[in-house]
């Protein structure tokens, strides 16, 4: 156990000092918190104030135009109710400019567009992003179109924006002409359905589903991404620690001194433990951010009833009984099941080319816990969840998805007791195989040799 | 003679239905230089593997310092494998006191074993040099330090003077010689004679898979069969009639050659002289090298081999 260790840390040490450790510690909270970053400075710096002209021959939409833009309603337009828009950001994202001198809103509509083209296309001070011009005859039931110049096909706020004001003013008109009195129409339109969502496998008089049972519902997903990046990070840690030693010939020295195992099991902590440091940098640095963002959130809304509650639904989590512990638990077997696949692979092959082919069937193995993960929660006990929880390469991912519905024990036990003994015989294999491989250098093994060697007596 | 540091009985090993040892027993006495002799493809790699178990005999036996397995015995020995590599992003010093330690010896006396021993040998100050930086002959040393860096009573080392220059050669032979001084056993494999010739207490000489001389170097000598030129102003025919003499050839005026039995001693000749009063101007007895031994030995094996 001692020289385990011992390998172990020099497997941590040696990868902790790598330069694409610290890389990657850094990259990942960095992405992170320009992602959160990012969008509301582009959205707020990076896309220019638009300036644009109404032509509006009727003469009666182009105050409501004017209107929406000085209410700020391209940036919250969305949002139907709820409290009232927060007040214009520093930078308003539309200007509406009169239209250039000479020109009128009840000119020809052809010398009108002739005369604003040139500015629609030029980069000078008085260029216009776009040019809307409104029919004379325009209104509810018209077939005539309104009509929309910009040469930017990407950017469609403007549009949207035009588009929304118009509609709604053809609503409030068609609701008025059929005789309804428009404020009640609001109204009627803000009314809502209240549902209250119940489990009836949860204690009486706390079945009401909040907050927590949702996050409790995500975390399944979230563990299993959690996995997802966990073996990814130390992937090819694992498979260069193995393949160095093959062709470097260190192999012999090491096994002069320690057993197959010892070895194995030595990186596969090692390593590992690099892979858990990284994965515990990353999710420090994500709650760090989300505090942060949900603070400036805070302090920007009235305090919100879904935040208040977030605190508390996470402390329930952590006092849900044994749902996180059982998440930990198949998170780590996981995870060293898949660093033992790695190693396996790694011991298989003299370079890491040889490696990379043997790696395409198992990204494909791998994928298929992502594409069943939302089958899973939805007939935890089915016969799907079931089967594939006795395959030990998903058990831990399937698990994960069914313990909150409290698959049978004797499926839980059994299960586990399958999972623990495939690692137990991967960390043989690959040691035995690695032993082996002494005497092979070249082309990885052929199935049917690499089946002899693992199967060959001890004595041999 | 004291117990052997290392017996191996009647040693196969066969790769499929191919025998790259066969039929293999010798032994080895503590505190010597044991030479490991052959041509490639003798068996020597695939002997030294077995003796530390990294592969097993398909049939008879080996003891190790008293055990059967060096497994057992793991942190008594010292191995130095034929191909040589190190970590290559590890600074010298911390690959010397990893192997020692996973030898057992603990963390902090590894440490300054490890800078001990390559300040001893000339590369203090490249202890913390990382492996990739440092020359062929730099790193070759490096890995024989890691091999005894835990003072093992069994040292055995495959080819460790291949690929070094003659100083590094030099250096490393002393290395050797010292451990044999401190009362360790060394075994070595090569095919460079001088170097066996020089150091080894004991020699096996390994063909095809095969033991075709084990014994002394002394003793490897005796299998040639030893000449001796004279150079005399009288007849020297006399000499015939000596049970150590095979034949004596007249080469020209005052020129004798005298071919000896197999293990006959030239002086016994010089003395015969001396007693029969026959007039010597000159006397050489060729002393045949090492390498003619091997040649011998090796050349006969392939003989019989390929008929």
């Amino acid at each position: 156990m001692h020289r385990t260790l011992l390998v172990a840390r020099r497997e941590f040490l040696e990868n902790v000092r790598t330069k694409g450790f610290w890389l990657s510690i850094i990259i990942f909270p960095l992405l992170i918190s320009l992602s959160a970053v990012i969008p509301a400075f582009l959205a707020r710096k990076a896309t220019p104030t638009r300036t644009f002209a109404v032509a509006d021959a009727s003469g009666h939409y182009e105050p409501l135009i004017a209107a929406a833009v000085r209410s700020g309603d391209g940036r919250r337009s969305n949002r139907m109710t709820g409290p009232p828009s927060t007040p214009l950001p520093a930078r308003t994202r539309f200007h509406l400019a009169p239209l250039p001198a000479g020109l009128k809103s009840d000119m020809d509509l052809a010398t009108l567009e002739h005369q604003l083209r040139p500015l629609l296309v030029s980069q000078g001070t008085n260029a216009l992003f776009a040019a809307v011009l409104i029919p004379r005859d325009f209104g509810p039931g018209s077939t005539n179109a309104v009509r929309y110049w910009c040469a930017n096909q990407a950017d469609s706020g403007l549009r949207d924006l035009i588009e929304r004001t118009l509609r709604t003013e053809f609503r409030r008109e068609e609701y008025t002409r059929q005789g309804f009195d428009p404020a009640l129409v609001t109204r009627t339109e803000a009314l809502q359905v209240p549902i209250a969502d119940l489990n009836p496998t949860k204690a009486v008089g706390t079945e009401r589903v909040g907050l927590a049972d949702q996050i409790i519902q995500w975390a399944p997903s979230l563990f299993v991404y959690l996995l997802w990046i966990a073996i990814f990070a130390v992937s090819q840690m694992l498979l260069n620690s193995v393949i160095e030693e093959k062709s470097n010939r260190l192999i012999e020295v090491l096994l002069s001194s320690i057993t197959p195992t010892q070895l194995m099991m030595g990186k596969l902590f090692g390593i590992a433990a690099v892979g858990l440091v990284m994965l515990g940098a990353w999710l420090g640095s994500i709650f760090t951010v989300a505090l942060w963002q949900t603070r400036a959130a805070a302090a920007v809304a009235t305090a919100g009833s879904g935040l208040s509650e977030l605190p508390q639904a996470l402390v329930g989590l952590f006092q849900g009984t044994w749902l996180l512990p059982a998440f930990a638990f198949y998170f780590l077997c996981g995870y060293v099941l898949y660093a033992a696949v790695f190693l396996t692979i790694g011991s298989l092959c003299n370079t890491i080319k040889d490696a990379q082919n043997l790696m395409g069937p198992l990204m494909i193995i791998l994928m298929v816990p992502l594409f069943l993960m939302p089958f899973i929660p939805r007939d935890p006990n089915g016969p799907l969840a079931s089967f594939l929880s006795w395959i030990p390469l998903y058990t831990p991912f399937v698990m994960m998805n069914r313990v909150s519905a409290h698959p049978p024990l004797w499926e839980v036990v059994g299960t586990t007791i399958v999972l623990l003994a495939f690692i137990v015989f991967l960390l043989w294999a690959c040691g035995r195989i690695f032993r082996l491989a002494i005497l092979r250098t070249g082309q990885p093994p052929r199935i049917l040799e690499l089946l002899r060697w693992v199967t060959e007596t001890k004595s041999s | 003679m004291a117990t052997p540091v290392l017996e191996l009985e009647r040693v196969s090993k066969y790769f499929g239905d191919f025998p790259a040892v066969q039929e293999l027993s010798f032994s080895v006495p503590a505190g010597c230089i044991f030479g490991f002799l052959g041509p490639n493809g003798a068996g020597k790699t695939t002997s030294l593997r077995m003796i530390l178990d990294i592969l097993r005999p398909t049939t008879g036996s080996i003891t190790i310092l008293g055990h059967p397995s060096a497994l057992k015995v793991r942190d008594r020995v010292g191995y130095l494998p034929e191909e040589k590599g190190l970590y290559k992003k590890m600074k010298a010093w911390s690959v010397i006191a990893y192997f020692a330690s996973l030898k057992g010896v603990p963390g902090a006396k590894a440490k300054r074993t490890a800078h001990e021993l390559l300040e001893r040998h000339g590369l203090g100050d490249f202890a913390e040099a990382r492996t990739d930086t440092l020359s062929k002959g730099m790193s070759q040393k490096v890995q024989v330090l890691a091999s005894i860096a835990h003072d093992p009573e069994l040292v055995i080392l495959d080819e460790p003077f291949s690929g070094l220059d003659p100083l590094n050669q030099g250096v490393l032979e002393e290395l050797v010689l010292d451990l044999k001084a401190r009362g360790r056993t060394v075994i070595f494999s090569t095919h460079v004679m001088q170097h066996a010739e020089r150091m080894c207490d004991r020699l096996l000489v390994l063909a095809r898979g095969r033991k075709c001389f084990e014994g002394s170097v002394v003793e490897a000598r005796r299998l040639l069969i030893p000449k001796v030129r004279l150079s005399a102003v009288g007849d020297l025919r006399a000499l015939e009639a000596l049970p150590t003499v095979a034949a004596l050839n007249h080469l020209g005026p005052g020129e004798w050659e005298i071919i000896l039995r197999a293990g006959a001693d030239p002086q016994s000749v010089l003395s015969a002289c001396f007693t029969l009063g026959l007039p010597l101007t000159s006397f050489h007895a060729t002393q045949p090298s090492l390498h003619d031994v091997f040649v011998h030995l090796v050349g006969a094996e392939v003989a019989t081999e390929d008929p």
